[in-house]
């Protein structure tokens, strides 16, 4: 039972995962940060027991005396159902890795294993086949170009009258200096349109999206060659700025991942979250927004992968300030900041909603403290699980990209 | 028992430190010929990137760090205070024992160094009493497995024996750095008498302390920095 799964984790054990192995002294300080142990008090939840299980699987069995001392017994029914529980219930948000004393990392210890037993068929496939999709997009991308920039044109057409702009544009494929990689649905691309123009940005639109589902099941070799679509577009167009639209874990694999994934061939070319460039263009006075324009309380939740996973946690603040009176901050909030529950790739798969419901409690009181109406964010997956929260525990709040706001706030 | 005395005088200790010396080494390499993670792991705000890895996970030590992380995630400071206090009197513990291995006449006949190391091995063993105590309640005993309480009570049975001695005997200033410097130079001196009955117990449970070390969560004393490091590369 489990051997495949043994064997792949054995020989993907990475360094810091042999670290995670040998010196977690089982302190429990992780129980704490951790927002699915918080509502279901589950051993399995506990992130030092996810690792404690998987470093039994990997211990060797047999010998009485250290079995005993181990606490080790052969797998069985149970020991699948917790680690299925271990492994999927986790959203990567990294909150235990920040409290642990030795910062040992979960997220990675999950991801990794995530990988092990997706090969044992103990997987969540709706995930690991979204990352397919995206790996086997880039083959196929010649012949989705006419439909895509058809639908682009459309959407332009539409945006040049709703805004009384006739000279908007939406360029796809074309050289530009911003290559802008969105996420799935025109939501991702309307407020980009309007401030791009603001800025009077030379940009271009990828054919691709910035999502890399892979990353979520620890299948590194095919997000590299996701991102590496990317890649190639960028400097086909001659692309001297990545900007990754809002969305946490891709944010996080190009700001973190691509120097070690792609080296040289990404030398020279900027990437930065669209939250990032957009507060430049503020900042150096390539947009005007109507300060305050915004008179409701709003709040901002920091995504765990573009704050305590990236560093992004000013940025998205400045822009919320400018455009709004009633800014409430959450508590905790930066690098420990709850995690919102709907991370970690488990938005794609539906027969995780009940979970996340629970997992997202503690952002629910964060959020209910604050008596905040926006609720403001800056990564597809949190705007997602925020928004089912919102229906699930009936908030009552309104959730708003960062980007929103400012394109709404925009002085033309 | 004589022969089994004399064993552990005279001829484990070499062993013991051989196998913390080779344990180590073997620990150090696995996790060396490990794969590492193409990617910069860390864990953010980095304000001072500078300074480098290593630098970074000082200053997260010596600033406590952890304990303010502690306090604002799990609302309690207990645990975590205590678990630092206690490798804190481990450290001045072990700091008392140099006039054992170094003639130190001056230190030996000071009451202030005499007090200063009961004060330390009473913190010690009552905070390694309070850590067992803190792993038998509530969640941690589930998530405890019988290594981890192995090595609490192999700490506590040093330091009740070292106690011991500390309390109840007054050590000769020449004849435990003699009995030491003789094992290092291989020209062997006579058992210490002062140090009393537990001298033997303090020490075999020392011995295998060393040998167990390497092979168990005791390793993060060498593994806390590296691992650490990694939330700044």
């Amino acid at each position: 039972m489990l051997e495949t799964f043994t064997e792949v984790m054995r020989q993907r054990l990475s360094r810091p995962l042999q670290y995670f192995m040998d010196i977690c002294i089982r302190c429990g300080l992780c129980a704490d940060a951790c927002h699915f142990y918080a509502y279901s008090r589950d051993l399995a939840h506990i992130p030092s027991y996810r690792a404690l299980l998987v470093k039994k699987l990997l211990q060797s069995k047999g010998n009485p005396l250290l079995d005993w001392y181990r606490e080790n017994h052969r797998p069985d029914e149970r020991t699948v159902e917790e680690l299925r529980k271990a492994l999927w219930d986790c959203t990567g948000c990294r909150r235990c890795t920040l409290i642990c004393p030795f910062h040992l990392d979960t997220g990675l210890l999950v991801s990794t294993a995530r990988y092990a037993l997706l090969q044992q068929g103990l997987g969540m496939n709706m995930v690991a086949e979204i990352g397919n999709a995206e790996v086997s997009k880039g083959e196929i991308i010649d012949a989705l170009k006419e439909f895509y920039v058809g639908q682009i044109q459309e959407l332009e057409g539409r945006l040049r009258e709703e805004w009384g702009i006739p000279d908007l544009r939406i360029p796809v494929d074309e050289p530009a200096r911003v290559l802008y990689v969105p996420v799935v649905g025109e939501h991702a691309i309307i407020p980009l349109a309007k401030i791009f123009y603001a800025a009077k940005e030379s940009w271009t639109l990828s054919m691709f999206t910035a999502t890399n589902h892979s990353f979520f099941v620890g299948d590194t070799e095919k997000a590299k060659q996701a991102a590496h679509w990317i890649v190639q577009e960028a400097r086909r167009l001659g692309a001297q700025v990545i900007a990754y639209a809002e969305c946490g874990h891709a944010t996080r694999t190009l700001l973190n991942f691509w120097d070690h994934w792609f080296g040289d061939e990404i030398a020279g070319i900027q990437r930065v979250s669209v939250v990032q460039l957009v507060a430049s263009y503020l900042q150096e006075g390539r947009i005007r927004v109507r300060e305050g324009a915004f008179d409701v309380p709003m709040t901002y939740h920091d995504p765990c992968n573009l704050g305590r996973n990236a560093g992004i946690f000013e940025e998205p603040r400045m822009l919320i300030r400018a455009v709004a009176t009633d800014f409430r901050e959450l508590t905790p909030n930066r690098e420990l900041n709850w995690c919102c529950g709907g991370g970690g790739g488990l938005i794609a798969e539906p027969e995780m909603f009940e979970v996340r419901m629970k997992a997202g409690r503690p952002k629910v009181e964060q959020i209910q403290r604050t008596g905040a109406k926006w609720v403001v964010t800056a990564c597809e997956n949190c705007k997602t699980q925020l928004g089912d929260l919102n229906g699930h525990y009936g908030l009552g709040v309104e959730i708003k990209g960062v980007v929103d706001l400012i394109a709404d706030a925009l002085v033309m | 028992m004589a022969t089994l005395a004399f064993l552990f005088y005279y001829v484990t200790p070499y062993i013991a430190l051989a196998v913390f010396v080779g344990g180590m080494a073997y620990r150090l390499y696995r996790w060396w010929r490990a794969k590492p993670v193409a990617a910069h792991l860390s864990l953010y705000p980095r304000p001072h990137r500078r300074w480098g890895a290593f630098m970074e996970m000082l200053i997260e030590t010596v600033t406590l760090k952890m304990v303010f992380n502690a306090i604002k995630i799990s609302g309690s400071a207990l645990p975590i205070t205590a678990g630092l206090a206690l490798h804190g009197a481990l450290f001045l513990a072990l700091a008392h024992h140099l006039p054992v291995f170094f003639h130190l006449p001056a230190l030996r006949s000071s009451a202030i160094w005499a007090a200063f190391g009961t004060l330390m091995g009473l913190t010690f063993g009552a905070l390694l009493l309070y850590a067992l105590a803190h792993r038998m309640e509530g969640r941690r005993k589930h998530l405890s497995v019988p290594q981890d309480y192995l090595a609490l009570l192999l700490l506590i049975g040093i330091a009740v024996t070292g106690l011991h001695i500390r309390l109840l005997h007054t050590l000769d200033a020449q004849e435990l750095p003699r009995f030491f410097l003789g094992l290092a130079t291989f020209h062997w001196q006579p058992v210490p008498q002062s140090a009393g009955p537990a001298f033997i117990w303090h020490f075999a449970f020392v011995q295998l302390l060393m040998v167990y070390f390497p092979f168990s969560k005791f390793s993060h004393m060498v593994g806390y920095p590296l691992a650490k490091m990694v939330a700044y590369s």
